[in-house]
């Protein structure tokens, strides 16, 4: 029942509220708890104690007040609103909602209630109840635009373009006359309205709209885009051109601007005369600019093109811009052009007198030359890696002092295959600038890639605030560095320490659930603020996060190490040694758990020692925005190694990632290795779908299907019926029941036979169907590396082949000394 | 080859912001959380401005949004919320481009863009920067390439005791002649006027409204954790 507080308890009361607002959680509990003793079922004040208490970090505690609170008073609606807040900390957005609706239904006129109400919907894309929620807040304060401008949102979001322009347009109609031309808030409306205008796919409209008002608006450079784009988009050519020559005199640099001014232009794209003309005259205008003088070099054939690079080499070299070889190997696709450009360059260093360098000292010249060549040589499409080297060392005995040569060496090594030769020659290269974190970065990537973890942090460490608590990893965590945390578990993960890859992998998809969070403010900042049209693109973007590359990466190598997991339960404890199919036996077997156990074991200790030295170091364990840090009951991540359902752990990564990223055809294959295991047939087929749409001649996939024939023809238990009908239908698409597999799997090998990934996929395939042909198929394995067309990576997933064939350590041996016969400085062939 | 392009404005390329963050990590000390970025893109859409590498064959569909090309230079600026002086002004927060990609004039570009935009956007009368004294490259940048000048030298600015050039440069030259525009809206107005009818006070009102409304948003915080405006004074302390 509501109980009245005396006027000094209510004065009380108010100050609690103040000491919360001003975040004085400490004076804010005393307070409570003033008022509390004298009136221990208050509600109100247990509630705003519990509120307190969870800003505190003490959620749990904070939740059983709140809910006494409740019991005490059902009817109050400061107990709902701060019942839904605490909700709302622990992100559960429905339950918080709830609340907030009761306590919407206490208090109907309450701004507090309706505006939390309205951040959650539409934090939750709730799009009608957030239209709902903005109707009601318009109508009680009409006179303020965020509201009509929040309502237009609400509409626009929701799909109805044409209500969202009504909204819009009403207000309009209330300005007596157009607001002066500092008003941002009016400028960037309008142009709002013009993108919903635009949307709706009216764009004679909308270019109207932009002609009418456009002239007035504060940003300029946006209005003259999408008036250029609007134009060409209506096929009015010579405007268009105009609009995006107007564009280019702003800024030369966007190779978008060129594409559309010909488009616009209608130039033909065989018309190389025309082309050239007019990319020429654009690089006359900007004689220091780099596209319009590089573009052409995409079209010319032949001697256009042989006189076009001549000029441009050699003017980037002389330049000595770093990025040449970058820019130029886009068209080495075309082998002639790639000929051509060798030709070129070689002809710089062996004869520098005939070429313009002749003024005085041409170190630099030649160096960069030298430079160039290495990086040539380097590349995959015009590879000798021997070359590579010697010119590089050219180029660094020119300049020694070059970081990007000294850079260029480890590549070489990396291409090698020795990662260790890689990561020391960089690390050359970071000692050459140590005030420079690129470097420095490279450096410790390098060493990541050599599996030095350690080392790589260590050297990361030189530019993290190390004051942060958990140190230098703790700063990379908190700066949400994901590069090198995806890189750091993966190196984990090559040495089979999953706990530690795991670890690194849920703090990337932590990263990314912060960055879909931190959407939420913005909420009511950008209604604020008036910058509509950014807020509605990152809404959107926001509802993409997870296609972004970063995202896929880390949760492809996450589902790898559960299914790893999965199939090698012992690996949770650690590293082990291989043990061959048939050659480990029982007792063995259990001398390594044990040896393993006890190393993690010591492990967890030194950690934890570490921790302790560090937490007395520092007093005060406190994160740069002074929010008290709870301490990582699992910095190994050994809990996580240790679950025992890793195959559902890998749908926290594999749904968003199959959701976002469908294109993928990683992402499908590692999806149907994920519900096979799962006995989700329904949803393996699926995978297997959505990757024949991709690539139907993927060589995983080909595997993946003769596994999924197996598989069904294998079943312990036949499918429920509805089931069945749907897998068998579906997957007589992509391979027919009654197919002939041999005769299947030889077609697939004779459509692709220049490509030894096909081959490993049709040697996987003839051991599946014929398993006593195992003998032969090391034999043709091994063969492959006699081919010209191998590469290094190729030949080391081979490698990998063996052991899931279970081969014994004499063939894999012979495999990886042939391998390293081939590649004699390669260290991934060595054995341990 | 390297393309320029706006941050979040027309068409939108938010979707570059974890790129970006990466390319600052990778190549400075000083970082920042994405929300920091965030808050620039949507408070001051205008003002940064990217550089990513086209892909071979141009962008899928002729669109950068969604195609995740490599980020090797960005300006990331802001126009200063409160100004002591009450001179509206710009600001740099970050400029940073890939060693690989340097000399190109990159870096030259993306200042020049966003300058022009301060000044057309917000009538900012100069732009100003921070700069470690030692680093040659950009004070040549700024300085001999650009036109800045050292305003005054602070102290200890950087968190390992650097010190910094604090800089500036005038963008009054960049103004556009808004009296123009100005007049144009008269005449506008003018033609109008004949055939409206009489409107009501609602736009006045609304504004009133407006600025109490501003003041009491900053005073409720109820239920909200970190803010954008926590985030911002924080980041401030950490760039310092």
């Amino acid at each position: 029942m509501p109980q009245q507080l005396s006027s000094k308890d209510a004065s009380l009361f108010r100050q609690v509220v103040r000491h919360y607002e001003n975040k004085q959680y400490k004076k804010g509990i005393k307070t409570a708890d003033q008022v509390l003793r004298k009136n221990p079922t208050h509600g109100d004040t247990l509630a705003m104690k519990a509120l307190i208490m969870s800003n505190q970090g003490e959620q749990q505690e904070a939740f059983a007040l709140a809910k006494e609170a409740l019991k005490n008073d059902m009817k109050s609606h400061i107990c709902w609103h701060v019942y839904g807040l605490l909700y709302r900390a622990e992100k559960n957005y429905e339950e918080a909602i709830k609340a907030y609706r009761f306590a919407l239904r206490i208090e109907p006129d309450s701004q507090p209630i309706q505006r939390d109400l309205a951040l959650l919907q539409m934090q939750m894309r709730d799009y009608q109840g957030y239209i709902q929620s903005r109707s009601s807040m318009l109508q009680a304060r009409p006179a303020f635009r965020q509201n009509w401008t929040a309502l237009a949102i609400a509409h626009h979001l929701s799909g109805d373009l044409e209500e969202a322009e009504k909204v819009l347009t009403t207000y309009e109609e209330t300005l007596k006359s157009p607001p002066p031309l500092s008003d941002m808030e009016h400028s960037e409306a309008t142009l709002y309205k013009n993108m919903i205008i635009a949307e709706s796919g009216n764009l004679e409209k909308a270019l109207e709209h932009l002609e009418a008002n456009g002239y007035r608006c504060s940003d300029v450079l946006a209005v003259m885009e999408m008036k250029a784009d609007y134009l060409l988009r209506l096929d009015k050519k010579e405007e268009a051109a105009a609009a995006y020559t107007a564009l280019l005199e702003r800024n030369p640099e966007n190779s978008l601007y060129y594409d559309c001014l010909i488009k616009a232009k209608g130039i033909s794209s065989d018309d190389h005369k025309a082309l050239k003309e007019l990319y020429d005259s654009w690089a006359e205008k900007n004689p220091r600019g780099d596209a319009p003088c590089r573009i052409p070099l995409d079209f010319l054939e032949g001697d256009d093109f042989k006189q076009a690079a001549d000029v441009y080499l050699q003017r980037m070299i002389k330049k000595g811009v770093p990025s040449l070889f970058a820019n130029i190997k886009l068209l080495y696709t075309n082998p002639s052009k790639r000929d051509t450009v060798q030709e070129l360059v070689e002809g710089y260093v062996s004869n520098p007198q005939s070429n313009g360098s002749t003024d005085g000292d041409n170190t630099e010249f030649l160096s960069s030359a030298y430079y160039f060549l290495a990086q040539h040589y380097n590349y995959h499409l015009s590879r000798d890696l021997s070359k590579a080297l010697q010119n590089v060392d050219k180029a660094l005995e020119l300049s020694p002092k070059a970081v990007e040569y000294q850079m260029t060496k480890a590549r070489v090594w990396k291409h090698y295959g020795n990662f260790e030769k890689a990561a020391e020659e960089m690390e050359k290269a970071r000692q050459m600038d140590e005030k420079d974190r690129h470097i420095n970065s490279k450096a410790a990537k390098y060493q990541l890639r050599n599996n030095q973890n350690d080392k790589g942090l260590e050297n990361m460490s030189k530019f993290t605030r190390n004051e942060t608590f958990g140190g230098a990893l703790g700063d990379l965590h908190e700066m949400q560095c994901v590069w090198y945390l995806t890189e750091d578990g993966e190196a984990y993960l090559r040495q089979k320490k999953l706990g530690l890859a795991l670890k690194r992998f849920h703090a990337v998809y932590n990263i990314f659930d912060v960055w879909h969070e931190d959407q939420f403010d913005f909420h009511s900042f950008s209604l604020r603020k008036g910058m509509i049209r950014a807020y509605v693109d990152m809404v959107r973007w926001e509802d993409r996060l997870r296609e972004h590359p970063f995202y896929a990466r880390a949760a492809l190598s996450a589902v790898k190490t559960y299914i790893l997991l999965h199939d090698q339960p012992d690996l949770a404890l650690g590293p082990l040694p291989e043990v061959n199919g048939t050659d480990g036996d029982d007792a063995e077997r259990k001398k390594a758990l044990k040896k393993a156990k006890k190393e993690q074991q010591r492990l967890e200790k030194l950690e934890q020692e570490k921790r302790e030295a560090a937490r007395k170091a520092l007093a005060n364990p406190k994160s740069a925005d002074g929010e008290v840090k709870k301490e990582d009951p699992d910095p190994l991540g050994n809990r996580l190694a240790e679950t025992q359902k890793p195959l559902e752990e890998a749908l926290k990564f594999l749904t968003p990632l199959l959701e976002h990223c469908p294109k993928n055809i990683e992402a499908q294959c590692l999806g149907f290795e994920v519900h096979l295991r799962r006995g989700k047939y329904a949803l393996a087929l699926k995978c297997l779908t959505a990757a024949h749409s991709i690539d139907a001649s993927n060589p995983t996939l080909h595997v993946q299907l003769l596994q999924f024939r197996q598989a069904l023809n294998k079943l312990a238990e036949p499918l429920p019926a509805q089931v069945a009908e749907v897998v068998d239908t579906e997957f007589e698409a992509l391979l027919p029941k009654g197919q002939n597999l041999d005769e299947w799997n030889k077609s697939f090998l004779s459509a692709n036979e220049n490509s030894i990934p096909h081959k490993h996929a049709y040697l996987t395939c003839q051991q599946l169907l014929k398993p006593d042909t195992k003998a032969e198929n090391e034999k043709e394995l091994t063969a492959t590396l006699d081919a010209d067309i191998v590469s290094l990576e190729t030949a080391l997933a081979g490698l990998d082949l063996l052991g899931d064939w279970g081969s014994n350590q004499n063939t894999k041996t012979a495999y990886a000394e042939k391998a390293s016969s081939k590649w004699p400085e390669a260290s991934t062939f060595r054995l341990n | 080859m390297v393309d320029i392009v706006p941050l979040s404005s027309y068409p939108s390329y938010i979707d570059l912001l974890p790129s970006i963050q990466t390319c600052n990590i990778t190549n400075l000390p000083e970082n920042y959380f994405l929300k920091y970025y965030l808050y620039h893109a949507l408070t001051w859409p205008q003002l940064s401005f990217v550089a990513v590498v086209r892909p071979r064959n141009g962008y899928p569909d002729g669109k950068i949004a969604g195609s995740y090309p490599k980020v090797v230079g960005y300006v990331l600026a802001k126009m200063e919320e409160e100004p002591t002086d009450g001179v509206q002004h710009g600001h740099i927060t970050s400029l940073s481009v890939m060693r690989t990609h340097r000399r190109l004039g990159i870096a030259e570009r993306l200042m020049r863009m966003s300058q022009r935009a301060m000044a057309e956007s917000h009538r900012a009368q100069f732009v100003s920067l921070h700069v470690r004294v030692s680093n040659k490259a950009a004070l040549h940048l700024y300085r001999d390439t650009l036109g800045f000048q050292v305003d005054s030298v602070e102290s200890k600015y950087y968190a390992d005791g650097e010190d910094a050039y604090a800089m500036r440069m005038d963008l009054s030259p960049m103004w556009i002649d808004w009296a123009e525009i100005e007049r144009k809206d008269r005449a506008r107005h003018a033609k109008d006027e004949k055939d409206a009818d009489e409107g009501d006070e609602v736009g006045e009102l609304g504004k009133k409204e407006d600025e109490k409304e501003k003041e009491k948003m900053v005073r409720v915080k109820v239920g909200r954790s970190l803010g954008v405006g926590d985030l911002v004074e924080k980041n401030e302390v950490q760039t310092a």
